[in-house]
């Protein structure tokens, strides 16, 4: 398998010069580190691993995410095979790209006091909206805000194993596994929050339970985790606490939500009721509460959206732009926001992309280092960056 | 039957003779000659039994001349040659023209005795030089054109309404076709006096039948039997059109937000989200809420992402419209 040939290959690898605090892959690296210091770096690499400090500069360069933050800010929200990668290069690279790049810049220029903006990733599939939001989550985590991360709204709207009508509202549906694993994960990303914010309000879950007001969220997270019956709806009290308190003047935190695949929410579900009629979108708990946090009637924060045809159930598997996929009460909905498209890699960004992938011996194969093979490539994946993942895989 | 008595061999008119082979040579003889010569031509109607071919002298056949194409001159007159639709004739098309399948190793067959040339229809009847004459032979016949209607708009303007319909011709038992009876009705909707309501209402009615992109109305009628019948029941069918899509019924104001053809941006959520996230952004002054959202509505950023909006929504999505949408965005929230 190539994942063995690989870290095989690995050890005996001599790199360009890496800086010394990315995650090691032996003593051999630091080592070459040590003594090649002064030499500059290679030209898909760059030192500077704060995404704040990103800037034009720095565009079609890849930078090391320190594992650590991967661990605590990345739980669930990276994508499949980008998670694969990093379990065989040890090391989480990014490429800084533009469409990332100006939601951060937009990012730094925002008003807190103001109603908090949307802003949509959109573009073909495989160019890149996953990663750009996961940079764009990674810029907010570094500058301490709080990240409200859905990885993808679609697995909210299919595929559900346990449909339960909801305590709360006996219109509405909840789904108890899926709230419990995104409260699990929300509660690895925003540690230090939880013991920092306090509920207004008080919520009575059960006769013999409630959780108090001026409790802390970290318990009310951990209820929800602890009791799964009711988490739907401790999911729904965290996103309404957390977008009462944002923006306050006596909150000192910022929230970012951060929804991969939003055109889920607006669009058909595959779950069915018991009558085998469908199920609406506004009669799940989650979808539900979740739409109320996408709405502008907060301050203090962003939101930052993409949008996701591979997982979107009766979309055609051409379409890509916003209104196709958000239809139009998606549309409506989230109007006004600002469309950022990421288009597929340039040139630059491509030959950066296939330096990396020489430098890291993914690329085995003897005639895929030439300029012919390289041609191929771009022949065979039109500078797609998953296309040219799969492509470069069996190479 | 004649009488044998009647063999005598005079060359005296005709006799007739029936059956017996002498008497055939015989009479054939009385024709030529007068004398009987007693050829072997009298086998024909007695052929050797046994099939010897010794003696069987073939029957005389002219040898055919040379084809008509080896005395062509180049600049003959190719009409004389050709003057009407006729099936192809080798021997007088001095073209050499190949037609068929190639077989294992070779090549088309050649024009001589080649059925698939002869299938075909061709039309070397119609040469240009051919058709310049049949013009000029038939312009006696034809009246002018009248010099007012020179450009295509002088004739639109003065006959919006066009007529189409086919007449067939075949060599057929029978001079009519069913086909002839179909007659389009063109007409261009800029054309007819229709107002915004009207005009709505018309492209909800015909449905199909318009063309946004040439905005021409075409009516079909074929359910008539006769072309004059269908041709009135078109006529018919563009009046009453015209005059319904004058007339508002009572329950034309049930029309909802779904039946509307345009997007209009005013009462939209569209227009609800912005105004409600300017006033909250306090972009303008404070005041009452009427005069606040008129001073938002007047403001030029605000009139941009309506036409961006409604561009959006009108022709549909692409790169520039949401690129478009995007500027307005930005200028409006001031990023």
């Amino acid at each position: 398998m190539a994942l063995q040939r690989l870290s095989f290959r690995l050890r005996q690898t001599v790199t360009h010069v890496r800086s010394l605090h990315t995650s090691g892959c032996g003593q051999q690296q630091a080592a070459e580190a040590v003594e090649s210091e002064p030499e500059p770096l290679s030209v898909f690499r760059t030192r500077e691993n704060d995404p704040a400090c990103h800037s034009e500069q720095h565009m079609g360069q890849y930078y090391t995410l320190p594992s650590t933050h991967i661990r605590t800010l990345f739980p669930h929200g990276l994508p499949g095979r980008y998670q694969q990668q990093l379990k065989t290069f040890n090391e989480a690279c990014m490429m800084v790209r533009k469409p990332s790049l100006e939601v951060i810049s937009y990012l730094k220029k925002t008003d807190f006091s103001k109603p908090s903006l949307r802003y949509l990733f959109y573009g073909l599939n495989g160019t890149g909206k996953t990663m750009s939001l996961c940079h764009t989550v990674h810029y907010c985590y570094t500058q301490g805000w709080l990240v409200l991360h859905v990885p993808d709204a679609h697995i909210w709207m299919k595929n559900c194993k346990e449909l339960m009508p909801s305590s709360y509202n006996d219109t509405r549906f909840d789904q108890p596994l899926q709230a419990s694993e995104w409260l699990r994960n929300f509660r690895i990303t925003n540690e230090p929050f939880l013991s920092k914010i306090k509920t207004k309000q008080r919520y009575v879950w059960t006769k013999r339970e409630s959780t108090e007001e001026g409790s802390l969220l970290g318990q009310l997270v951990d209820q929800g985790i602890s009791r799964v019956k009711t988490s739907s709806d401790v999911v729904g009290a965290v996103l309404k606490e957390l977008r009462l308190q944002s923006g306050q003047p006596e909150s000192d935190f910022r929230m970012a939500v951060a929804v991969d695949g939003v055109n889920g929410l607006w669009g058909r579900s595959t779950i069915k009721k018991k009558d085998k009629s469908p199920v609406e979108s506004d009669e799940l708990t989650l979808v539900y509460n979740l739409k109320k946090l996408l709405t502008k009637d907060w301050t203090g924060g962003a939101i930052i959206t993409t949008l996701s045809q591979t997982g979107s159930l009766y979309t055609s598997k051409f379409d890509y732009l916003p209104q196709e996929l958000l239809g139009e009460r998606g549309f409506d909905s989230m109007d006004p926001f600002l469309p950022v498209s990421v288009p597929n890699y340039s040139e630059k960004e491509f030959e950066s992309c296939y330096l990396y992938w020489l430098d890291r011996q993914w690329l085995q194969h003897p005639l895929s280092r030439t300029e012919e093979g390289k041609k191929e490539i771009i022949f065979l994946c039109n500078r797609n960056p998953s296309l040219m993942d799969r492509v470069c895989a069996s190479l | 039957m004649a009488s044998h008595t009647s063999k005598a061999f005079l060359s005296l008119g005709r006799i007739n003779v029936s059956g017996v082979g002498l008497q055939k040579s015989l009479s054939r003889a009385t024709y030529a000659t007068g004398v009987s010569t007693h050829t072997g031509g009298g086998n024909k109607g007695h052929p050797d039994r046994g099939g010897q071919r010794q003696g069987f002298i073939k029957k005389q056949r002219r040898t055919s001349g040379e084809p008509r194409t080896a005395k062509m001159a180049v600049d003959q007159d190719w009409m004389s040659v050709y003057p009407t639709a006729t099936p192809f004739r080798p021997s007088a098309v001095p073209l050499p023209v190949r037609m068929g399948y190639p077989m294992k190793g070779g090549v088309p067959p050649e024009k001589m005795g080649n059925l698939e040339l002869m299938k075909i229809p061709n039309f070397l009847h119609l040469t240009p030089v051919a058709i310049r004459k049949h013009c000029e032979a038939l312009k006696s016949f034809c009246t002018e054109w009248p010099s007012a209607l020179d450009t295509d708009a002088q004739c639109d303007e003065h006959f919006p309404v066009k007529v189409e319909s086919t007449d067939y011709l075949s060599a057929a038992p029978s001079l009519r076709n069913p086909s002839a009876r179909v007659v389009h009705l063109r007409v261009k909707l800029s054309s007819l006096n229709l107002d915004d309501h009207a005009r709505k209402k018309m492209l909800n009615l015909v449905g199909e039948r318009y063309c946004k992109d040439t905005d021409i109305l075409t009516i079909t009628a074929e359910r008539c039997p006769l072309r004059k019948q269908n041709h009135e029941y078109a006529m018919y069918l563009l009046t009453v059109l015209y005059h319904e899509s004058w007339k508002t019924e009572a329950w034309e104001a049930e029309k909802t937000v779904a039946d509307m053809e345009d997007y209009s941006w005013e009462e939209s959520p569209s227009q609800k989200n912005i105004l409600s996230m300017l006033i909250r952004m306090k972009v303008a002054g404070e005041g009452e809420e009427e005069e606040v959202r008129e001073q938002l509505l007047g403001r030029k950023e605000v009139q941009e992402y309506k036409n961006s909006v409604v561009r959006l929504r009108n022709e549909g999505e692409s790169e520039s419209t949401i690129l478009q949408y995007k500027e307005a965005v930005k200028k409006v929230l001031n990023l």
